[in-house]
């Protein structure tokens, strides 16, 4: 874990202390002035506040505004000193000199460290009794991260961070678990300056439209990372125990730049880096284009002839010629179809004040273009922040208005529909003999709609140059925060903040169809004719909008000389809505013309709208005790407008307590420099979705195998009465907790270990559990079910090697979350979470949420497999479980190596187990491309240890021997579960585990006689890498099991379905302060 | 030090205040997306169950039973419905038509049912009665026991049992006799035309009954042909009580349908309005339309199967155009999908439209049940007639006439001089045939599981000895040998959510009517 800082208010407390801590100043004979200026080391910037005095006497004062400090000294003082919170203290000898200026360098002392705690109040971390991360916007930002938790993946321990796609697309943040399997979200909340944010994904209403899916990512993924100050992980429930409904999964605490009293300060952060495409998938290389061992021109797949490197031609034969080719295995054919992003992130602070009024003003820019050629995967957002900060006497006003503009492509992923192709379908369906990037000139004669290889997949470049998806985004939030002091320990504050999102989508489709006489309208050797493409326009918007108001009164005492009590009480309203129009059509009538009326069909529309709200009223207690024993108290009840109104009430608590041993004992003679134990209990919770409570009609819509009749029906409205039975009695999700850890440092803080124990419980999930349809219903709510996790998190922080001019810092993390489905109902021993063709993954008793369930060979009763009379394996009745798709433990290594100016770290992040299925590995075991499928180099086999099943006379299933030869022919059969429906799973389910080199970085901070030439305060240059290194098991040859298309909570953890591949960065990064 | 007392009871009572006072605040969680359950009517809700039974009838089932009933067959260039046509349907496959008839379905007609019973509004009790009758009969036709007497309680009672299908059987039909002898001119039924009002003039919602379009008339004619529909599957398990039944249907000369009835563009109404029922619109049109070929990548799955193909060119059927684009057309064996003969690759595809209609009783159909009612119970009389009526018909909406095939020496002529199974058998055989239009193929797969007819060869279709149009043993089964499948096991969906359930019966195993 690492130990930052929080400078604002170390700077803010330092003020205060120092003001107290210098009594009367003692006016003496024999004096002399000694005059100089504090800077820090790490910036240069100077530090106000710093306080000087002379040892041994009480003389001293604190240094002004610009970091300078006068102070007279009798003429026998030998040492200055020279003290600030956060930074290590120093002394210095006076001799004869009169000007003494000194730098002070950060410390990393636990002792100081401040965290910022529920509603946004800042406190000693000594104080907290629950575990806490907390990181510098130096850490999160060292990397050129957009995201402002990419640069952490690694570095919480108890956390599962993972970005899941390209630019701007999802990041999972996952703590302590996943809790919730129903009625609710497994994200934690993020709340920014005080006031939550909103997280939703925008992209939920059409993920069923254009044939596939899209990710514009979740709310935190629009934050400017620069703007931070600060970001704190409050990972329990005591710890979030006030913000009751809300934070039931923790906390993410943001803390953004301020200004600072002084002069105007400017501050520029740039990074460039380029990107390619990291792990694809491995194709075999021994058979080329054809299917059944044949060789056939117009095949999507490999199971053709061994490739012999003939001449041979290919494509469709027009104009009476033909394309020829070596038919020979094409390396690196699908990496060359991806090109090198590029991905430019600059941003601009300005930032200064008076001793009343602070502003800081912000804009970043970043534009970057992923590694799919085009601007399908192309991400530029814009970003404004403005906040001041005032002080009067008793009064203070803060502000913080944000502009976010967002402009994002996103690649369609997953399975194409009748309106057009996915580029990933496309891309995987090529034989490893024929060259992809050909196909670039997708208006090539041989290559175009007409004449494509194919009749049974589309140019991967017609999809992506022909076919997309954007979204541009206008979000603001911002808070006013007062606070009205009415004496030293009683004040009262309110604060108003709200979150305004409105995203426009727009997708489109190009409408294509084969020429009729042309090779894909059945003039190639096999007949087969391609569907046309009838192509499709859909718009839609989507808002969110949350409003929240504080309003709290805090009052602190020191009860007598050893005790403290801190106190605040307050109210809270929250309200969140809600409002998405799509409307879409298909079948364009003028091709290129995208607009709603390009089409003989009238669009399909959808509207929804939801609102919810609650009040709350809270109260938070902490008794001090010599600033070594600390105990806490939350209490707030919420009243949600989404349980029924008459008992729409929920109570929440939460205690912690912390003592500092090193403190009440003198451990100065062991090795223990600082030895805190802590220990939390909390409940939080969370209301259900709006609109469970009451019955009501649903449209009248049929889902066909494909397809749905919709309802207005041809000019007949139709509403039936919904599949789900809504429940009058819905309570709310509770979430409890114990937590119990230790804080260590020893040897000068050499070593530091963080150790949590946590035992978190969540009940009364909220499911819509599928009942028998025979009830007249598909579903009911129920609060049924219960989740636990239990874990233990560690974070060690080891200094081996700190000289003057080297040293060498890491930090080791690891996570181990024990993960159970405690309870469901008696009628649901299990429940469906997400399901690809057979694949699920599921929530069943007594095992870890999210297991994978598929097709499992049908087994005689003495373990041998039974095939059909094709000698394939047959599928047993019942689905097996092949693993959970949670991982067995996780393990950070962050290293940081120093050496004068130079700074080297590099993070590497392992998790180890669980399995994933994989819709790539699906299509290309399909296609023959996959290298699984040179099982026993394609020879005619036997399907081993396999047995037939007949009946005797008797009629008794006996079981004989198996000799039915799955024939080259039938070969490809083996690899696909229509015709192999027993083993073929085992093919498309692996294990997720992996190592990554998360980031390697390189800095060098220009010293500063170099840059006080361009008068800039400090210049640090780096050179950084991202992602440069996947290792995962040999099982699995297709893809990064981090990226996903399935979204960035539990049911993407099945695993993906023909997503996009990930990709590694190289970049370089700026910074210079003025 | 009072001071601050109160400064601070104030602000702690104004916080409560703000906290308590803002409770109406809260009473917001009516969905403001859907009509409560409250609004619901017959008039809203009857078409949401109608649409529920065409997008099965018409979708899932009619793959299924076109492909059982061998009218066609899986290509062998794609891969779409192989499992069916090897007959390895598992639990998992038809999960989603037990789902949808039971919850869009039969649901939504118990709910017409109950609101029109309350209400007298007899016009909405007799089209619940009857779609209710015609859907639950679908399905017990397919799994035999189905829940019934406890089914459509919601939470008060989670796991209903499984009745018998003969016991649904009778109380289906004492449903449609109790709707049938309500009193249709009463003041409190309503108008389900296209300019629905109720008899006492109240406006009522647009048009809502998809099938005939307000027309009772009509409504009655089904229910009565339904009736003897229901009473001829019993023939095998039940003759004593199918007899009476249909004897007294035919005596007591009530209507029977003499058009089609199901949803249709193509069917002429009493009023003279021009009906769009489907159209060529995503998610408007035909099921088997949408789920096949509009929704689908690969349009041509479905082609002639040799079976139905060989039956046609051998009798010089017309209809092999209207149903293949071809009157001499390429065929596939029936499950040969993995087969390599040249002549697969131009097998033709069943021609299909997106404004086919979806009948439930087609006029054809009804006449066929008339005729066998004649041979079976009234000595043949009139049977001739009424089948030729259903042969004529079935040509009819092919666009052909059949009258040179059913005249006397034609290729179809009625076996006049033939026993009684000869009769049945020419009636089966040409009900058969006649399926494939409106997407009700899945009759044809129950008719040969209730007669034996057609008849299933000894051998496969390439053989030289096969019969043009007898039923062949998928090249690609996985049943016993010589077995071909005769009802659905059960859905996963139910019997993992409903300890009631049966044990799974296999595939093989005639339902409660069969042969």
């Amino acid at each position: 874990m690492l130990l930052n800082l929080n400078l604002i208010y170390m700077k803010k407390i330092a003020l205060l202390l120092a003001f107290f801590a210098i009594g009367l100043q003692v006016l003496m004979a024999q004096t002399k002035e000694i005059t100089g200026k504090v800077t820090s080391e790490e910036d240069g910037g100077s530090i106000p506040g710093v306080s000087v005095s002379v040892k041994g006497t009480t003389l001293g004062t604190i240094t002004d505004l610009d970091g300078v400090f006068r102070l007279k000294v009798p003429l026998d003082a030998k040492t200055l000193q020279f003290g600030f919170i956060g930074m290590a203290p120093q002394e210095f000898t006076i001799g004869n000199q009169s000007v003494i200026n000194v730098q002070l360098k950060s410390q990393d002392v636990a002792l100081n460290e401040v965290v910022v705690t529920a509603l946004g109040q800042t406190t000693n971390k000594a104080k907290v009794g629950y575990s806490t991360s907390t990181f510098t916007s130096e850490s999160i930002n060292k990397d050129g991260a957009i995201n402002m938790l990419s640069g952490i993946s690694s570095k919480v321990a108890g956390a599962n961070i993972s970005d899941v796609g390209g630019p701007g697309s999802s990041t999972k943040v996952i703590l302590r678990g996943y809790g919730i399997i129903g009625g609710g979200n497994n994200q934690p909340l993020y709340v920014i300056d005080g006031v939550p944010l909103n997280d939703d994904r925008l992209d939920g209403t059409f993920s069923t439209n254009l044939g596939g899916t899209s990710d514009f990512g979740n709310g935190m993924t629009n934050i400017n990372p620069n703007d931070i100050e600060s970001l704190s992980i409050l990972k329990g429930t005591a710890a979030a125990s006030l913000y009751g409904s809300q934070a039931k999964n923790g906390v993410i605490m943001i803390t953004t730049k301020r200004g600072k009293a002084g002069k105007l300060k400017v501050e520029y952060n740039g990074s460039f880096s380029v990107s390619e495409v990291g792990k694809l998938p491995d194709l075999q290389d021994q058979y080329g284009q054809g299917w059944s061992g044949s060789f056939i021109l117009s095949e999507n797949g490999s199971w053709g002839p061994r490739l012999d490197g003939s001449i041979r031609p290919w494509g469709a034969t027009l104009d009476n010629s033909q394309l020829i080719k070596p038919f020979s295995f094409i390396k690196n054919n699908i990496r060359d179809f991806y090109n090198t992003g590029t991905e430019a992130n600059n941003s601009i602070a300005l930032s200064g004040g008076s001793d009343i009024t602070k502003f800081f003003f912000s804009y970043s820019n970043v534009t970057s273009d992923g590694v799919i050629p085009t601007k399908a995967d192309y991400l530029q957002r814009n970003t404004f922040a403005l906040r001041t900060n005032s002080d009067f006497d008793n009064f203070s006003i803060n502000t913080s208005f944000n502009y976010i503009n967002r402009k994002q492509n996103s690649p369609i992923t997953g399975q194409g529909g009748s309106d057009a192709a996915t580029v990933f379908e496309s891309l995987l369906q090529i034989p490893v003999d024929i060259p992809i990037s050909d196909f670039r000139n997708y208006k090539n004669k041989f290559f175009n709609v007409d004449n494509f290889f194919t009749p049974y997949a589309e140019n991967p470049y017609y999809a992506l140059n022909e076919n997309g998806i954007s979204q541009n985004a206008d979000r603001f939030f911002g808070n006013v925060d007062m606070k009205y002091k009415f004496s030293k320990s009683l004040f009262t504050q309110f604060r108003l903040g709200g979150d305004f999102n409105n995203a426009r989508t727009f997708g489109w489709a190009q409408p294509n169809a084969p020429t009729p006489g042309s090779w894909n309208a059945g003039q190639n050797v096999e007949g087969a004719s391609r569907a046309k493409d009838v192509g499709s326009v859909l718009q839609s918007s989507d808002y969110f909008g949350t409003i929240n108001g504080d309003l709290m009164v805090n009052y602190n005492k020191d009860l007598t000389e050893d005790l403290n009590l801190d106190v605040t009480a307050g109210v809270n309203y929250y309200q969140s809505s809600q409002k998405n129009e799509i409307a879409y059509i298909t079948k364009l009538t003028v091709p290129g013309l995208f607009n709603l009326a390009n089409s003989s069909d009238p669009a399909t529309t959808d509207d929804f709208s939801s609102l919810r709200r609650r009040m709350g009223i809270y109260g938070t207690a902490t008794l001090g005790y010599k600033s070594q024993l600390y105990l806490t108290g939350n209490l707030r009840n919420d009243w949600s407008s989404t349980l029924p109104t008459d008992a729409n009430s929920i109570l929440y608590y939460g205690v912690n307590g912390s003592w500092v041993i090193s403190k009440t004992f003198d451990l100065s003679n062991t090795p223990f420099s600082y030895l805190k134990l802590r220990s939390g209990y909390g409940q939080t919770g969370s209301d259900p979705d709006p609109y469970q409570v009451y019955s009501s009609l649903r449209l009248g819509n049929v889902g066909l195998g494909h397809g749905t009749l919709t309802s207005p029906f041809n000019g007949t409205p139709a509403w039936g009465v919904s599949n789900v039975i809504n429940n009058p009695l819905l309570e709310p999700i509770l979430t409890k907790e114990f937590e119990i850890g230790t804080e260590i440092k020893l040897y000068k803080d050499r070593i530091g270990i963080d150790f949590s124990y946590y035992d978190k419980i969540t009940s009364g999930q909220i499911f819509n559990v599928p009942i028998a349809a025979s009830t007249g219903y598909r579903e009911m709510v129920q609060n049924i079910g219960q989740v636990s996790n239990r874990g233990i998190e560690v974070a060690l922080d080891l200094k081996p090697i700190v000289t003057k001019d080297f040293s060498w810092s890491l930090i080791y993390t690891f996570t181990k979350n024990h993960n159970n489905v405690d309870k469901l109902s008696g009628s649901l021993p299990n429940v469906l979470i997400n399901s690809y063709y057979d694949a699920e993954s599921r929530a069943t008793v007594g095992k870890p949420v999210g297991e994978i369930y598929a097709l499992v060979p049908l087994l005689s009763p003495d373990g041998k497999i039974v095939v059909n009379a094709a000698g394939m394996p047959q599928a047993a009745q019942e689905k097996g479980d092949y693993g959970s798709t949670q991982y067995k433990y996780m393990m950070g290594l962050n290293n940081t190596f120093a050496y004068k100016n130079f700074q080297l770290g590099f993070s590497l992040d392992f998790r180890y187990g669980g399995v994933m299925y994989s819709g790539t590995s699906d299509l290309l075991l399909f296609t023959g491309n996959a290298k699984a499928t040179l099982y026993n180099d394609r020879r005619p086999f036997i399907v081993p240890n396999s047995v037939v099943a007949s009946t005797n006379d008797a009629g008794e299933t006996v079981y004989t021997e198996n000799k039915t030869v799955i024939d080259e022919a039938n070969f490809g059969n083996y690899f696909y579960p229509t015709s192999n429906p027993g083993t073929s799973y085992t093919q498309r389910i692996f294990d997720k585990s992996f190592l990554k080199m998360r980031d390697i970085t390189l800095s060098y901070k220009v010293p500063t006689k170099w840059t006080s030439k361009i008068n800039a305060s400090q210049i640090s240059l780096g050179i950084f890498a991202k992602n440069l290194l996947l290792w995962t098991p040999a099982a699995n040859m297709y893809i990064d099991p981090e990226g996903t298309n399935l979204g960035n909570d539990l049911a993407g953890e099945l695993g993906e379905f023909r997503a996009a591949p990930t990709s590694k960065n190289f970049g370089a990064s700026l910074k210079i302060t003025f | 030090m009072y001071h601050k007392k109160s400064t601070i009871s104030v602000l702690l009572l104004s916080l409560l205040l703000i906290g308590v006072g803002c409770k109406n605040e809260l009473d917001i969680n009516q969905n403001p997306n859907v009509p409560t359950y409250e609004q619901g009517t017959p008039q809203v809700v009857f078409p949401a169950g109608v649409i529920a039974t065409v997008g099965k009838v018409g979708g899932d089932l009619t793959i299924l039973g076109g492909i059982w009933a061998q009218n066609y067959t899986q290509s062998a260039l794609s891969n779409q419905y192989k499992y069916i046509d090897a007959y390895d349907v598992k639990s998992t496959d038809f999960n989603a038509s037990w789902n949808v008839l039971f919850t869009s379905g039969l649901k939504n007609y118990k709910f017409v049912l109950d609101k029109s019973r309350a209400s007298g509004d007899w016009t909405y009790f007799l089209m619940g009665a009857v779609m209710n009758a015609y859907t639950t009969a679908i399905l017990v036709d397919l799994y035999d026991k189905i829940p019934y007497s406890e089914a459509f309680q919601g939470l008060n009672n989670l796991e209903p049992k499984f009745d018998d299908g003969f016991k649904i059987y009778k109380d289906l039909i004492s449903q449609i006799d109790t709707a049938l002898s309500k009193d249709f001119t009463a003041i409190t039924c309503s108008v389900a035309g296209t300019a629905p009002s109720y008899k006492d003039g109240t406006p009522g919602f647009v048009a809502s009954d998809l099938v005939f379009n307000g027309d009772i008339e009509q409504w009655k004619a089904f229910a009565n042909t339904l009736k003897l529909k229901l009473y001829l599957r019993m023939v095998n398990a039940q003759p004593a009580l199918a007899r009476t039944g249909v004897m007294d249907i035919i005596n007591s000369n009530v209507p029977l349908l003499t058009s089609d009835a199901g949803v249709s563009n193509n069917v002429q109404r009493s009023t003279t309005e021009n009906f769009v029922h489907f159209s060529d619109v995503l998610g408007k049109d035909n099921p088997f339309y949408e789920q096949n070929i509009r929704s689908l990548n690969t349009p041509d799955n479905i082609r002639a199967s040799r079976t139905f193909a060989s039956w046609l060119v051998e009798n010089g059927d017309p209809r092999s155009f209207f149903y293949f684009g071809s009157l001499a057309p390429n065929s596939v064996n029936q499950g040969d999908y993995n087969g390599t003969d040249a002549s697969y690759q131009t097998a033709k595809v069943f021609v299909q439209t997106p404004t086919d209609p979806v009948l439930f009783i087609s006029e054809a159909e009804s006449y066929f049940l008339q005729a066998e009612a004649a041979v079976r119970y009234f000595n043949g009389t009139n049977a001739q007639n009424l089948y030729n009526s259903g042969v004529l018909s079935a040509f009819a909406v092919t666009d052909n006439d059949g009258t040179s095939f059913v005249a006397n020496g034609g290729a179809y002529a009625f076996p006049n001089a033939g026993t009684l199974e000869q009769k049945i058998e020419a009636i089966i055989v040409q009900k058969w045939a006649s399926f494939p239009y409106g997407c009700h193929a899945i009759e044809g797969f129950f008719e040969k599981n209730r007669t034996g007819y057609p008849r299933t060869s000894s051998v496969y279709s390439t053989d030289k000895n096969y019969v043009p149009g007898q039923f062949v043993i998928a090249k690609n089964s996985v049943l016993p040998s010589g077995q071909l499948p005769k009802r659905l096991i059960y859905p996963y969906d139910e019997t993992s959510r409903n300890s009631n359930s049966p044990a799974i019966v296999p595939s093989t195993t005639g339902v409660w009517w069969a042969r």
